[in-house]
């Protein structure tokens, strides 16, 4: 039984950091047509910037998080302004190779200063929660309360302010915000650099618990993808169901088969939700 | 006059023949082996994103398929070469036809990305629990039997076959491109509603398209593992998809011999070029970037396209 509990919030876990890293791609989806693979870069790139910080200089956790947001603001707003907004509209395969092709060079520009191996980064808290026989690091209760405070945070964004309500009608039916005579476009350039700031804290509160490495982007990222296929691309509520769901499969199949079996069985269960309800996209 | 090429087949495959000939005496043979063997899987890849319209970016998992059913039957059952490629391409076509049924039924986005998933599974599947078949992270070293000349253990006769094996299947993907059945898969690509609107269950022709593709692959995939004599993870690794949809762009999409032309360029850069590129995964990156935004029609493409407007120079004069 305390193995199922504690199963049950590994899962949460996972769940939550999926949550975190999906939504920008789901948003980006949804919005702009576009599958971004250049996401999995800015998440790797927010845990290597807590690397740089918190680590190296000796900073703190903080300090860090705050730098991994420092750094993937600009850069995704880059990214966004010279290559995907070069791509809107057009084929849906261009962006996908061209956002691979930054994966790529960012992932190559990662190994060539940090190196190729794995870096390990300490629990932050490093505290053990226990309750009767239930233990887990405090850390972890973090991740699962940020996701939380996040998705509520990004509701009252989506019904409260301006700019979400805008983005919100853009999903459903862009030329008609259009003709009303606003940039669509301003407005999802925004949500996408709110996406990837999203995925570069995902890095930073999964990077404690595993290890860096610089292709750490890429598989996560197809996780996320399952995520955002099984849950609806663009739908945000979707996407919050299917990432805690995942991340119950992805534990307890680890808990109770094999721990590498876990990620192909998350896939699995996104065949088998593609066999039943096929996406339209 | 680069039209002219392509509209004859058999131009098109004297070209290829010689082209290959030359270019492997001009080398070395075992390493254009393997570009030829390559070019098959462009091939194959093309077939569904260049003629079908759709970026499968997990096709590695047909080689995979394929090179794991000729080395499995090789090692375990009987090393007969033929029988193995046989069983290699049946393997694959079989993965395609079961899985298929799912893909096929999802476009765009959706396409790339599931099979993208499904091909972490295989290579989980291949990698971990079925380890015993085939060979885990070690993967297997095979032999196969000899009959006189027919030995696989000659690169000379590899070359050759292989040669005739990238014949063939240019041979048989020109057929079906040209064939009515080429003309509903172009038809698909540019809007599948009107071919629907006809009459057409454009689902079913997806489908066998997509087995079709996949058992080409395998193909490649069986004969990727005869010439390095052994299987192992990396033929079916989800990283390596980006090569073959590289060398499709690099060579033009759309078009079997802008795939040959593609797949040799990109096995010429990184076999040739990657010595001298300490950064090679940036190198690819930035190429990428560069074919997709000022060089979509790629480099046979590019060719017709200047051939054309010479011809219309000359014919004005």
């Amino acid at each position: 039984m305390t193995n199922f509990v504690q199963s049950i919030l590994f899962g949460l876990t996972i769940g939550g950091i999926l949550y975190i890293i999906s939504i920008g791609l789901s948003l980006t989806f949804g919005a702009m047509g576009i599958v971004n693979f250049a996401h999995g870069l800015i998440y790797a790139v927010g845990a290597y910037a807590l690397y740089t910080v918190a680590t190296l200089l000796g900073t703190g956790f903080i300090a860090g998080v705050l730098a991994a947001l420092a750094v993937s603001i600009p850069l995704s707003y880059v990214i966004e302004r010279f290559v995907i907004r070069r791509l809107y509209g057009q084929s849906i395969d261009y962006a996908i190779i061209a956002t691979y092709a930054i994966l790529l060079i960012g992932a190559d520009l990662l190994k060539w200063v940090y190196g190729a191996s794995p870096l390990p980064i300490s629990d932050p808290i490093g505290v053990l929660w226990t309750f009767g026989s239930l233990s887990m690091p405090v850390f972890r209760l973090v991740i699962i309360g940020s996701s939380v405070l996040i998705f509520f945070g990004l509701q009252l964004f989506f019904k409260k302010t301006l700019v979400g309500k805008i983005v919100v009608a853009g999903l459903q039916d862009r030329e008609a915000v259009r003709s009303l005579g606003i940039n669509v476009e301003k407005h999802f350039a925004i949500v996408f650099v709110m996406g990837s700031a999203l995925a570069a804290l995902g890095g930073v509160l999964y990077a404690p618990l595993s290890t860096l490495d610089p292709y750490m982007g890429f598989q996560i990222l197809i996780l996320c993808f399952a995520v955002v296929i099984v849950g609806g691309m663009g739908n945000l509520k979707g996407t919050a169901v299917a990432a805690f769901a995942l991340g119950m499969v992805h534990a307890l199949t680890a808990a109770y088969i094999a721990s590498s079996a876990s990620d192909a069985m998350v896939y699995v269960v996104m065949a088998a939700v593609l066999v039943f309800r096929p996406v339209e996209a | 006059m680069f039209d002219s090429v392509e509209k004859n087949p058999t131009l098109t495959l004297i070209c290829v023949a010689l082209a290959f000939l030359i270019y492997g005496y001009a080398t070395s043979l075992p390493k254009i082996t393997d570009f030829m063997i390559f070019c098959i899987f462009v091939i194959a890849f093309d077939l569904l994103y260049g003629h079908m319209g759709q970026l499968s970016f997990g096709h590695m998992l047909y080689l995979g398929a394929g090179a794991y059913g000729c080395g499995m039957f090789a090692y375990h059952i009987y090393p007969d070469p033929f029988l193995s490629i046989l069983a290699g391409v049946l393997l694959g076509a079989l993965v395609a036809t079961l899985l298929g049924t799912l893909v096929v039924k999802t476009s765009q986005a959706a396409f790339a990305l599931s099979n993208l998933a499904l091909n972490e599974v295989g290579a989980y599947l291949v990698l971990s629990p079925w380890h015993k078949w085939t060979g885990g992270e070690d993967g297997l070293s095979l032999f196969f039997n000899k009959y006189g000349i027919i030995n696989f253990g000659e690169s000379t006769f590899r070359f050759y076959f292989c040669l005739c094996s990238l014949l063939l299947v240019v041979f048989l993907v020109l057929s079906l491109v040209r064939s009515p059945y080429g003309s509903l898969l172009k038809a698909i690509k540019e809007n599948e509603v009107r071919v629907k609107f006809l009459g057409y269950n454009t689902y079913l022709y997806k489908y066998i398209t997509f087995i079709i593709s996949g058992a080409i692959a395998a193909f490649a995939g069986a004969l990727m593992s005869i010439n390095l004599s052994y299987t192992n993870t990396s033929l079916i690794a989800p990283t390596r998809n980006v090569e073959v949809i590289f060398a499709a762009l690099m060579g033009g999409a759309g078009s079997v011999i802008g795939a040959v032309v593609g797949g040799a360029a990109f096995m010429t850069i990184s076999n040739y070029l990657a010595v001298y590129l300490i950064r090679w995964e940036m190198f690819l990156g930035f190429a990428l970037l560069i074919f997709v935004f000022w060089f979509r029609e790629g480099i046979w493409g590019y060719l017709s396209k200047a051939g054309r407007a010479l011809e219309k120079e000359r014919s004005n004069r």
